[in-house]
């Protein structure tokens, strides 16, 4: 859970999707889920994982840094599909159930920075909930930075060798308690600031103007088709599963394209 | 091991729709309760302890798949009020960032409140019959305590959920026999689910309900409960053991902070200003 | 040991003067911890459109004095008045007449991005869309960040952290700004560029009160310093000039003086009537080229031991 480099590459990042409308990616992302939710059929899923694939490389984020968090959330599924799944379908379906739900969370958040992503959670939620939310995403920079530093303090002092792992656990005991008592005081302080510049409940965000309507339309045109095609799929099981080997096909297309386009742009 | 690593899509509709309904409800009941006084104080705390949960929850102190929670500490800090708010902020950020289902908010953020609200209760307990002194040991037990009711929690959600096979089964999986999907729209969205309940509801305790899939929808939440009972405890231990030093250091240094919560610790440290005699 | 040069402190005690922001007088704070800090000696007064520096060394009390006159601790004996008021009693009503950038500006920064958090308090007072939208581009263009505007605070330098905080304070036009060590993390052209900030915003009627360990640049940020002793006493009070003409005092308050006080210092003990002190460059090399004209040949190279 690398959050910094999360951070940068949705702030730093120039790529289209980086210039969509966060509120149009949220809306995809919904339909994706929802689509993701709704189906059982592996081969759309395949489908749904390739599309996203697609999408993450045309936004030239870090492959790696995708891919880990997308597949952090495979082992657990793993263990559930392996212990509660009765065929071994069902468990590759849980699995790619879990990998490509991620997959749709990972690409929001690595081309939208966060106050963009909470800023519309902001309104539906109660006040103190989003102002903390916001709170928390920046807190954790601090926290991170402090616990990194401590960190390395204790390694400095030697405080962890290879081989005695119990010491180690305990060095980094001491410094999440020394981050602890840390965290307690930055909230004082976060309390004296607030204090001081006027705060009276309700951080804002701006959203910036939609550069492109025309691109965000699409967009989220093109996910609820998504979600669309994987309800008719499901519904009409019968009449469709014998032809739902196209749909991976056709992303495999897509995604070939985008590899090509991008190789060809760089 | 806490908070529920269950994908999207697999729990049944009604299930996850009804985690999210009670979680919101529970939510907006408390931030009601919060913003009654001294809010200025309330969203930096819950900001920095929220993202204290994260940092250790994204810090693997002993390489394997444990990463500890900090739940109980988190809840020892901010109070029964604010604990559940936390809760939440933490699993949506972890959700977001592909850590648990978005689907699954709700009743993540349901189990993670009663973590922390049952081991609130039970330190707080603990911590007046063993005596302050021995607050990490209080803090400790409630942790194991909690962390084996909060597992036995996630097993009984997965049991509601009717398992595994239930949802292949009733939802349209592939069927490996003739290679054909279901329908599973037949009874329509809503009725599967509610069918899925009912069927459980009839017979709570049986360990074998009718039919050959129930039944194997019955054995697969068992060989769920089992693993998760095998590997749970080790996790459970450490995290004990960490919350305990913890909670040994700061009742030490400051014990406000452990007894009352962070709220009632209105001290003020000003950094490289401390030395104010001579 | 103590010195009124400064005519203000002549009737301090018994009444204050129109234009005095603030005033703190005798104020002491005990820690939890069991720390006191103890502003006794002399009052501390800033007046309107006047540049205050306080100086101090390492746990004298800087902050501790910053936090009283911002109402963040609240004073158990003494007086605390900005604007005639109470501070940590009645911030709410002085709180949109000052600006106030702390010590740690990653702290300070709580908005999620640089327009954001610049607006933030224009938005917590309820100022007009239309209004914020201008004050804040105004401010960014006034300390030249307007680049930033869109990023995350997290993500810039210390530098820029420092400047977006310092647009913060100076959005609402503060009559009042309090800076606790501003050029901690600027480079030295940044450094160049708050010090003309600083300049201007005076020059326009903001009484300006800092803190800093920057010596350097007190003879050119500030009008007016106050010297706290170890245990946060006030030891003594003084145009720049005059407050580092005392080499004792500031010895015993662990204060090293500007370079250029130390040269011009030595000058004088090794030529007996050396150039007239001078506290910058520009003012040094005046008064050098007038003393070397003025018979400062007399002055013999140092002889080998």
């Amino acid at each position: 859970m690398n959050i910094a480099a999360i951070d940068s590459s949705a702030t730093f990042g120039t790529s289209w999707l980086h210039r969509t409308a966060p509120r149009a990616k949220l809306a995809a992302f919904v339909f994706v889920l929802a689509a993701v939710i709704a189906t059982w059929n592996v081969l759309i899923l395949a489908a749904i994982g390739l599309v996203l694939t697609a999408a993450v490389v045309s936004a030239r984020v870090r492959a790696g840094l995708a891919a880990s968090l997308a597949l952090y959330p495979t082992i657990f599924a793993a263990v559930f599909a392996f212990t509660a799944a009765p065929d071994l379908i069902t468990g590759v379906t849980i699995i790619l159930k879990a990998t490509v739900a991620a997959l749709a969370a990972v690409t929001l958040v690595l081309t939208t920075p966060y106050p963009q992503v909470f800023a519309p959670l902001q309104h539906v939620l109660p006040t103190v909930v989003g102002d903390a939310l916001l709170m928390t995403y920046r807190s954790l920079f601090l926290l991170i930075d402090k616990f990194g530093n401590l960190l390395t303090a204790v390694r400095l002092r030697s405080g962890f060798s290879a081989r005695q792992p119990l010491r180690n656990a305990k060095a980094a005991t001491r410094a999440l308690g020394g981050l602890l008592l840390y965290s307690i005081d930055l909230a004082q302080r976060d309390h004296d600031v607030m204090r001081l510049r006027g705060y009276e409940g309700r951080l804002r965000v701006t959203t910036p103007r939609s550069e492109a309507p025309a691109r965000d339309a699409a967009l989220v045109v093109a996910a609820a088709g998504v979600t669309g095609l994987s309800v008719l799929v499901r519904v009409y099981a019968a009449a469709l599963n014998p032809f739902s080997w196209m749909a991976p096909l056709a992303a495999l297309a897509i995604l070939v394209v985008v590899l090509l386009a991008s190789r060809r742009s760089r | 091991m806490s908070h529920i690593h269950i994908p999207d899509g697999v729990l049944p509709l009604w299930l996850w729709l009804a985690g999210w309904v009670v979680a919101l409800a529970m939510i907006a009941v408390t931030s009601r309760m919060a913003i009654a006084e001294d809010v200025r104080r309330k969203v930096p705390l819950l900001g920095v302890v929220s993202a204290l949960m994260l940092v250790a929850m994204s810090s693997e102190i002993i390489p394997i798949a444990y990463h500890i929670n900090l739940t109980v500490l988190g809840a020892v800090l901010l109070g029964p009020v604010l604990a559940p708010i936390a809760a939440f902020i933490v699993v949506t950020i972890l959700a977001l960032l592909g850590h648990g289902g978005v689907t699954v908010i709700g009743l993540n953020t349901l189990v993670i409140s009663a973590e922390m609200l049952i081991g609130l209760a039970l330190f707080r307990a603990l911590a007046d019959v063993l005596g302050r002194k021995r607050a990490s040991i209080s803090a400790g037990l409630a942790t194991v305590v909690t962390l084996a009711l909060s597992t036995l929690l996630l097993v009984g959600i997965v049991w509601l959920g009717g398992g595994g096979d239930a949802a292949g089964r009733e939802t349209g999986a592939l069927d490996p026999a003739d290679l054909r999907f279901e329908n599973p729209f037949a009874a329509g969205v809503f009725s599967l689910g509610l069918f899925t309940a009912d069927e459980h509801g009839e017979e709570p305790g049986d360990e074998e309900p009718g039919g050959e899939g129930a039944g194997q929808g019955g054995l697969s939440v068992g060989r769920f409960a089992a693993v998760v009972f095998t590997l749970g405890p080790l996790g459970w231990l450490l995290e004990a053991l960490i919350i305990a030093t913890i909670v040994g250091f700061v009742a030490r240094v400051r014990p406000a902070l452990v007894f009352a919560g962070a709220l009632a610790d209105e001290r003020r440290y000003i950094p490289g200003d401390e030395t104010g005699t001579s | 040991m103590t010195r009124e040069p400064h005519d203000a402190h002549d009737d301090a005690r018994a009444q204050s003067r129109p234009d005095e922001v603030v005033h703190v007088s005798c104020v002491r704070h005990s820690y939890e911890d069991g720390t006191e800090v103890n502003l006794c000696g002399l009052d501390f007064i800033a007046l309107r459109g006047q540049r205050v520096a306080v100086l101090g060394p390492n746990g004298s009390g800087k902050t501790t004095l910053l936090y009283h006159i911002l109402g963040l601790l609240h004073s158990r004996e003494g007086m605390v008045r900005v604007f005639g008021i109470d501070p940590a009693r009645e911030w709410k009503a002085i709180r949109e007449r000052v600006g106030v950038v702390l010590q740690n500006v990653e702290e300070q920064l709580l908005a999620p991005t640089v327009f954001d958090d610049v607006a933030f308090s224009p938005r917590q007072y309820g100022l007009p869309n239309e209004q914020v939208e201008a004050r804040v581009s105004a401010t960014l263009d006034l300390l030249g960040i307007a680049q930033l505007r869109d990023r995350v605070p997290h993500n810039l330098s210390g530098g820029e952290k420092r400047k977006v905080a310092m647009a913060g304070a100076l959005v609402m036009r503060p009559e009042l700004l309090v800076l606790d060590e501003p050029f901690e993390g600027l480079d030295p052209t940044s450094r160049e560029t708050m010090l003309e900030l600083m300049r201007d915003i005076a020059a326009g009627g903001t009484t300006v009160v800092m803190s800093t360990h920057d010596i350097d640049s007190v003879p050119l940020l500030a009008d007016y310093a106050y010297v706290l002793a170890p245990g946060g006493r006030i030891a003594f009070t003084g145009t720049p000039a005059e407050v580092f003409g005392e080499a004792d005092l500031l010895a015993a308050g662990n204060i090293k003086p500007p370079v250029l006080a130390e040269l011009f210092a030595r000058l004088t003990e090794r030529a007996g009537d050396g150039p007239a002190p001078a506290l910058s460059v520009d003012d040094a090399v005046e008064a050098l080229v007038r003393w070397r004209g003025g018979g400062g040949s007399r002055c013999e190279p140092p002889q080998p031991p």
